[in-house]
């Protein structure tokens, strides 16, 4: 074999099967290849060309060594080892595909060891996405917040498709336009931004499926935004939910063809994804949502459940609301006097709160809402020009954006009111937050109606209690006028109110009597005419006229002068005296207009009716203290003894007479019974009832005897209230009286005794039977004459008492020398009685004791005293007579051992007829209880004075004091 | 011989009764004060007393009622020869128990025959009938 045949044998033909094996795998690839020709790209591409280079490579060589004949490089071996070099690489790679199983013998070998290739890389970028999917899924079930759901879904897509931005779209509220929610490789001010539904992302919505727009940058003019200019491709996959679009996802990319068909897919499917998510979130919101208005509900039935002030009731009222529905403040607007006046608040900006409490006319939207039971729902309240540009402004200043105001109706059947909640954020009203907001007015209403019951009762018990207080401060008010003024004075705290007068009705006018608050002292004294308007009805009918708005009738201030001081609202009511009879009218007055509470009308009334009863006590009790200190007057000046004993019979009523009768003061004798201050009880002391008797009290030792006449006073139910005694002290007229009866016996016998003597002698000595001796005819005839003078002394006596009595005694008054008067008495004492056992002695001072007196008189004395002297020391003993002089007098002293006169009777024995105890039991016949009188008589006539120390048992001192006579003093 | 105890205070008075009542054949005892008297009428015993009544210390209603309770002296009839004319004081002297009540001034001739005649009478028992007769004789002096 030569060169040449080496040549073709060992070059050209191995080289030339070489070619045609690698260009029929070429060919064999070729319809593969062009299939994957998008996604061939890299080393894919690279691999795909070795084939047809490398076959076409082979077939030039092959062919040179074909034509040339000549072995490579002139040597055979050479050109053996070039071929063998040349079919390496072809050979490796065989032998790699060989190493796989694969066969490559056929070009569908090829194919196929191409589309295990492709399914390999297939698989990694499965997996791939299958990764992007999971992290987009664990997004979507990490993150409940729809917008970084969808961040997370953006980034994701971005990463998987190599885009070069990513972004997401959702319809507004509206559903009108888009509005960006999540982008990834633009700008992050495009968030928020909306665009409306057309071009890729119009079509994307309107067909409902993914749209893959390779000449973006050409077809789509303008671009949504500037940050889209310069995209060469876009895909843009709609977003449903519930069978509805509700937005786009869609990627970018900056390089054409840069998307397939696949790419397509997988945007769709994150595009489900983000349905998934969009419901998820939609459902967590909604959960959140029923999470809020359940704590809404939850707050209101707490609210509801706690007996709460209206207050406390109306804020919570607002904060529930607020609460449930997720606003940041709320406020309760409740009706007073024609407009809507804040109530209860939660947050509440103080700008808004201003707002709401200023102007009513700019409220007129919530009035009119209110009172139509409408609900307000704004979504940007600042620009809803349904609230005017004074609520933008406050809005405004407050950040708040949505505003919603739910009608609440009044418990009690009154004008509605609203709750307002304010949202900071923007906010569309749906559904179920208006089902949820009349939940909430509904059980606003029941949670109203029940603090209003509470405060209706806890109101009455305060009212009641006002009242009660007031009623006691009334009646404690003594001075009729200063009731009014007190009522007056406690009107306006009692209901709330500015101001209140009292008018009396005098004629047919109503005088202000009475006023306090605003224009009082321009209303005092002020009058009108009691038919006028309004008042007239009052004063007719007896009834209360409430009027909430003075200012809807022009001539309120003719009914009543206070409302000159331009009061909002008048309420009057009659005060009725106690027999029914209109004293006046009682009103108060409120600056602002207000509606007067039934309740209200009530308590002024019962404080008209309270001060009308306590002016009526206050009257009654004037006159009765003035009875009173009249009947006390009297009582304490009257001479009689006056002493009240209440139901118990405690002594309540002693008076100075009593005080004096009894020698108890009053003090001692008050809370006591009579029986404990007398020691005897006073009932019964009278014969009869109504009759007077006759008691004997102590009086320290002494008795005293009482004319008592008693007198029961009874109550309505016939018991006994008490009992008046009076009486009088008798114990001197009881005592004359007694000594009267005694003076007519004594003096009977003391005549009779001497009558009886001369009468008998002389019937004696008349005797014809009987013949008597002369001595005894001279003792008769002597007894006689003795018993005369007897009887003539006693009849002196008796005339001396009648010249006392008359004021007739006549002293001849002159120089008298005492020594000898007492001289002359003793031996005139001593011719009488005798010396009887008893001892006189003279105890006469030197020199001549004169005083200015009527001897005569002076003997009468000085002989009574002697007489006494001896009658009353039956037992014998000295009886002393002293005289001495004294500076400017005589002292005349008759000083005996006897019996002696109890210190309380020193006095008494100088009265006309008193005998002493001892005299009664001693004297016997033969005191007339006048020597004492008489001689206390003359003494006083001769311008002297007589008194007597005594102790009983222990003798007596009988003192006579004489003027001593001026001549011999010279 | 009837003795007579005279119980007074006044001499002149007991030495009246003694004179006309001796002079009548009684005898006469004296006493000047109401607790000299009753010793007297325990110790003598005699038919009949004469009683004062105003004495100082124990006056006459005392001595009667001493002389009733005693029996030994409850027998002797008492005459009160008293000032004291009033009719309660007439009427006090029989309650208490005297036979006859005596006012001065009185005639004293007429003592003795008015001592003769009580005595007889209740010698023959009629004290009962005296003391009848002598309250109808007060009743009607004080219906009078």
């Amino acid at each position: 074999m030569n060169a040449q045949t080496q040549a073709v044998l060992f070059n050209a033909v191995p080289l030339l099967v070489l070619a045609a094996l690698y260009l029929s795998v070429t060919a064999a690839l070729a319809p593969a290849l062009w299939r994957e020709r998008s996604r061939a790209r890299g080393t894919d591409a690279a691999t795909a060309l070795v084939f047809p280079c490398v076959g076409v490579a082979a077939a030039l060589v092959g062919g040179l060594a074909l034509s040339t004949r000549e072995p490579f490089a002139g040597h055979l071996w050479v050109s053996f080892a070039a071929t063998l070099v040349a079919l390496l690489p072809g050979g490796v790679f065989v032998f790699a595909w060989v190493r796989r199983g694969v066969d490559f013998e056929t070009t569908r070998d090829a194919d196929v060891a191409f589309e295990t290739a492709r399914q390999l890389r297939e698989s990694e970028r499965r997996l791939a996405e299958q990764s992007a999917l999971l992290g987009a899924g664990q997004a979507l079930t990490s993150d409940l917040h729809l917008d970084a759901v969808l961040e997370r879904l953006v980034e994701e897509v971005r990463a998987l498709l190599g885009a070069d931005a990513a972004d997401c779209w959702m319809f507004d509220e509206s559903g009108r336009r888009l509005i960006c929610r999540a982008v990834r490789g633009l700008p992050e001010s495009q968030i928020g931004r909306s665009i409306p539904p057309e071009g890729t992302v119009g079509e994307a919505i309107a067909t409902g499926k993914p749209v893959l727009r390779r000449d973006f940058a050409a077809t789509e003019q303008p671009p949504p935004s500037k940050a889209y200019a310069g995209f060469a491709e876009v895909m843009d996959a709609p977003i449903e939910t519930r069978g509805t679009v509700c937005g786009v996802l869609g990627v970018c990319s900056l390089t054409p063809r840069h998307f397939d068909e696949r790419d397509l897919q997988l945007l769709d499917t994150f595009a489900d994804l983000a349905s998934v998510t969009v419901r998820n979130a939609e459902a967590f919101e909604d959960s959140l949502r029923q999470a809020q208005v359940q704590s809404g509900f939850y707050r209101i039935a707490a609210v509801l459940g706690a007996p709460l002030s209206a207050q406390a009731t109306l804020d919570a009222v607002a904060q529930a609301a607020a609460e449930a529905l997720g606003g940041e403040a709320a406020a309760v607007l409740r009706p007073r006097g024609g407009r809507l006046e804040i109530s209860g608040v939660h947050a509440l900006p103080d700008v808004l709160r201003e707002f709401l409490a200023g102007d009513s006319d700019a409220l007129e939207v919530f009035t009119a809402a209110a009172r139509d039971g409408r609900v307000l729902a704004s979504r940007d309240a600042q620009e809803d020009d349904r609230f005017g540009t004074p609520f933008a402004v406050a809005a405004k200043g407050a950040g708040c954006c949505s505003l919603l105001a739910v009608p609440v109706e009044d418990a009690r059947g009154g004008e509605g009111g609203l709750v307002l909640v304010l949202f900071a954020q923007e906010r569309t009203f749906r559904d179920e937050d208006l089902e949820l907001a009349r939940q909430l007015a509904g059980a606003a209403r029941g949670a109203l109606e029940r603090s209003e019951l509470f405060e209706l009762e806890r109101r009455s018990r305060a009212l009641a209690q006002q009242l009660a207080r007031a009623g006691q401060e009334l009646a404690a008010e003594l001075d009729p006028a200063a009731v009014l003024d007190a009522a007056v004075e406690l009107a306006p705290q009692l209901l709330g109110a500015a101001a209140a007068s009292i008018r009396s009705l005098e004629g047919d006018e109503l005088v202000v009597v009475s006023a306090t608050g605003e224009g009082a002292e321009q209303a005092i004294a002020a009058r009108s005419s009691s038919t006028a308007w309004l008042v007239g009805d009052i004063v007719q009918t007896r009834t209360p006229v409430a009027i909430a708005d003075t200012s809807v009738d022009g001539r309120m201030t003719d009914a009543d002068p206070m409302l000159a001081a331009g009061y909002g609202a008048y309420l009057g009511v009659p005060v009725l005296e106690p027999d029914g009879a209109i004293h006046g009218i009682l009103a108060v007055y409120d600056v602002e207009p207000r509606v007067w509470r039934e309740e209200e009308v009530d308590a002024l009334r019962a404080l008209a009716a309270s001060a009308a009863g306590s002016r009526a006590n206050a009257d009654l009790y004037q006159r009765v203290a003035l009875e009173k200190e009249r009947s006390f007057a009297i009582l304490a000046n009257v001479a009689d003894g006056i002493v009240a004993v209440d139901r118990e019979g405690l002594v309540v009523l002693w008076n100075t007479a009593a005080e004096h009768i009894t020698g108890v003061p009053q003090a001692e004798a008050l809370g006591l019974s009579p029986v404990q201050v007398l020691g005897r009880s006073l009932e019964g002391g009278a014969t009869q009832a109504g009759g007077s008797g006759l008691v004997s009290i102590g009086r320290g030792v002494e008795e005293v005897w009482l004319s008592l006449s008693e007198a029961v006073m009874t109550d309505p139910a016939g018991g006994v209230a008490g009992r008046i005694f009076a009486f009088r002290d008798i114990s001197d007229e009881r005592a004359v009286e007694q000594m009267k009866s005694d003076f007519v016996s004594t003096v009977s016998h003391e005549l009779r005794t001497p009558l009886t003597s001369i009468y008998g002698f002389a019937e004696t000595l008349l005797r014809q039977d009987v013949l008597f001796g002369e001595a005894e005819r001279e003792t008769f005839l002597r007894y006689i004459a003795s018993e005369s003078e007897r009887l003539t002394a006693i009849v002196d006596r008796l005339l001396s008492v009648a010249q006392l009595d008359t004021g007739e005694m006549r002293v001849q008054l002159a120089t008298t020398d005492v020594a000898e008067v007492v001289a002359e008495a003793v031996r005139d004492v001593e011719a009488a009685h005798g010396r009887n056992g008893h001892t006189v002695v003279l105890s006469l001072g030197e020199g001549p004791l004169a005083a200015e007196a009527d001897a005569g008189k002076l003997v009468q004395v000085l002989s009574h005293l002697l007489d006494n002297a001896i009658r009353y020391s039956p037992d014998g003993g000295t009886v002393t007579v002293a005289a001495r002089l004294i500076p400017g007098a005589v002292e005349l002293a008759v000083e005996d051992e006897g019996l002696g006169i109890p210190r309380a009777e020193h006095e008494r024995v100088f009265r006309k007829f008193y005998r002493g105890e001892s005299a009664s039991r001693i004297s016997g016949a033969g005191s007339t209880g006048l020597g004492l009188f008489i001689a206390e008589g003359l003494v006083n006539a001769m311008g002297g004075r007589i008194w007597v120390d005594s102790a009983e048992g222990g003798g007596s001192r009988f003192v006579v004091e004489l003027p001593a006579a001026v001549a011999v003093e010279t | 011989m009837t003795r007579v105890l005279v119980i007074d205070d006044e001499a002149p008075i007991r030495l009246l009764c003694r004179v006309n009542l001796e002079a009548e054949g009684m005898s006469v005892l004296e006493a000047s004060d109401g607790p000299s008297g009753l010793e007297r009428a325990r110790a003598e015993l005699p038919d009949i007393v004469l009683l004062d009544v105003m004495m100082p210390g124990l006056d006459g209603w005392g001595v009667a009622e001493a002389l009733l309770d005693d029996a030994s002296t409850a027998e002797i009839p008492i005459i009160f020869l008293t000032a004291r004319a009033e009719f309660r004081d007439r009427a006090r002297g029989l309650d208490i128990g005297g036979v006859d009540y005596v006012t001065k001034p009185f005639n004293p001739v007429e003592l003795a025959p008015l001592v003769r005649a009580l005595l007889d009478r209740l010698d023959r028992g009629e004290r009962d009938d005296l003391r009848r007769e002598k309250l109808t004789e007060l009743r009607s002096l004080m219906d009078s």
